[in-house]
């Protein structure tokens, strides 16, 4: 399993799509940090919260990016057909798609180092400029979080694309999903006064581990419903993956 | 060692492989074919656990091919579709699979000298031609040095020299004790490399044959031309042997030409032409295969 998992970042690391997701990143971090530090009146950075929610914003743009890359690591394999030589090295396909998984949440992980180191950068020069101390404790604390969330969602991508293995039925999922399935949910459990069911959808659960601001779900609750929708992703990648003739 | 016993699979409605049964043995070059479409490529999936049997099996040196333990260094293949990356080089497309299988990495150099690709290797895939692809696909076919090899139109886009080196190649490998089984759907084309011949269409099995009986069957009726050709005609009679006379000079007999030519030779009969009337290769598959075909010189 070492030397598979090894395998699967080396294929990201000799593809140079890889350094251009590492790039955005920290353009991304980069811009939002400074969009935070730059744009609030002065007396919000002496807010509570305010440097928690810096680096959890920087280390937003490589959630984002996570679930991306995490989707593309399983439908590239379908897109350019090298699924085929991919499962002749690894023909159990649950093994296989635990192996995806891994390597997403690495991904992930990856991403959003680059993105706090970013943010990290550009908090240290900018708060300087506009004398505000930094409060470490703050920082670390959210850090984790960032870490945690950006793990947790390129694995979740890595399942994604498991389930639905085309390239552009999983980006376009994926968005309708966001965009125009969940918050029509909301909307319908809104009229049916179910309201805080909401809070456990898969977006908004994943998301809010990025929220601070989070009304109903604990934080543990936040990331333990996390997990099961990424349970049942990872089932449902397996069972289709399993399943499918690869011809 | 492979073996494939009533394996059948359909897509949908369509039956793709019909209770095909046959086995490779180890030391043999074996040919696997059928044309397009006859389920070729369906069945060396199966055989590779890429395509699942709708029944029967497929086992490779006894097991499934899932079941093998190091699959990839036991088992060497190369499939019809290209199936690197296109944005990787030749030689990270290796690495990848050595370090996948835990082969060391100086093997990647080796296979790379071996398909004439160590300093194409360093350029990204997609920039390669169908010849170059080839001769990747099968680099990693052979970096594990496996002991069996499963190839699917190996001789594709290879130039005339990579042919002859592919076919010394594999003959070697055979020589060694491996198991090859290679698809074509050119019989002439493998005639000279393999040993024994599965042919099959529309997912059928036609015939498991040694190719020398496939040669065999190919040798046909002899033509004679000769002034004394009535005469000729009786000898061949008197000596049990069918010969149909056309044209006046000219006799098609059913027997070797060295025969003819020493009952010729005995009666002091002049030939103009003694010649072996053979259907070519191609002409035997189509017809093993149903299709279509004419038998000519």
């Amino acid at each position: 399993m070492t030397r598979l998992f090894a395998a699967e970042l080396l294929k990201l690391r000799t593809i140079r799509a890889m350094w251009g997701y590492a790039l955005a990143v920290m353009l991304f971090a980069g811009l939002v940090a400074g969009g935070h530090i730059g744009s609030p009146p002065n007396d919000d950075r002496f807010a509570p919260n305010y440097q928690f929610d810096l680096v959890l914003s920087g280390a937003f743009p490589s959630v984002i990016l996570a679930l991306l890359l995490g989707m593309l690591l399983f439908t590239n394999e379908f897109r350019h057909g090298t699924i085929s030589r991919t499962l002749l090295i690894t023909p159990r396909r649950p093994i296989l798609v635990a192996l995806k998984l891994m390597v997403g949440a690495a991904a992930g992980l990856g991403l959003a180092v680059l993105a706090i180191a970013t943010t990290a950068v550009v908090a240290v020069i900018g708060l300087a400029i506009v004398n505000v101390p930094l409060e470490l404790g703050d920082a670390a604390d959210a850090l984790w979080r960032g870490l945690l969330a950006a793990a947790l969602i390129g694995a979740l991508g890595a399942a994604v694309g498991g389930v639905v293995q085309s390239q552009v039925g999983a980006l376009v999922g994926t968005l309708v999903w966001l965009f125009v399935a969940e918050p029509l949910v909301w909307v319908l459990l809104g009229v049916v006064h179910l309201d805080g069911v909401a809070d456990y959808l898969p977006a908004a659960t994943v998301l809010s581990i990025l929220d601070t601001n989070g009304e109903n779900l604990s934080f543990a609750g936040t990331v333990g419903m996390a997990a099961v929708w990424l349970a049942v992703a990872s089932a449902l990648a397996v069972l289709r993956t399993s399943r499918r003739d690869i011809t | 060692m492979i073996e494939v016993e009533s394996l059948s699979k359909t897509f949908g409605s369509t039956l793709a492989v019909d209770d095909l049964t046959f086995s490779v043995r180890p030391g043999t070059v074996t040919g696997f074919l059928g044309p397009n479409g006859a389920g070729k490529s369906t069945t060396m999936r199966a055989i590779l656990g890429l395509v699942r049997p709708t029944s029967g099996t497929a086992t490779v040196l006894g097991r499934r091919y899932s079941e093998l333990d190091d699959p990839a260094r036991r088992v060497g293949t190369l499939l019809e579709t290209f199936d690197a990356h296109p944005g990787r080089s030749g030689r990270n497309h290796l690495r990848v699979l050595a370090l996948a299988a835990g082969i060391p990495r100086s093997r990647v150099d080796e296979v790379l000298g071996l398909v004439d690709l160590r300093e194409a290797g360093k350029r990204r895939v997609k920039g390669y031609s169908l010849g170059m692809r080839q001769r990747l696909g099968l680099a990693a076919a052979l970096l594990g040095d496996p002991e069996v090899l499963v190839l699917d139109e190996p001789a594709n886009g290879l130039d005339p020299q990579g042919m002859r080196w592919l076919r010394e190649f594999l003959r070697s490998l055979a020589g060694e004790g491996r198991t090859i089984l290679i698809s074509s759907h050119v019989l002439a084309e493998v005639a000279q490399t393999v040993d024994e011949v599965v042919i099959i269409h529309r997912g059928k099995l036609i015939r498991q044959a040694a190719m020398g009986d496939v040669e065999a069957m190919a040798a046909g009726s002899t033509t004679v031309r000769s002034p004394g050709a009535d005469r000729l005609a009786g000898l061949l009679a008197e000596a049990g042997i069918e010969a149909l006379q056309s044209g006046g000079d000219r006799l098609t007999v059913g027997a070797p030409p060295e025969r003819v030519g020493e009952i010729a030779a005995a009666q002091g009969i002049v030939l103009h032409e003694l010649s072996v009337e053979r259907a070519s290769l191609e002409e035997i598959f189509l017809e093993l295969t149903g299709e279509p075909g004419e038998r000519g010189t």
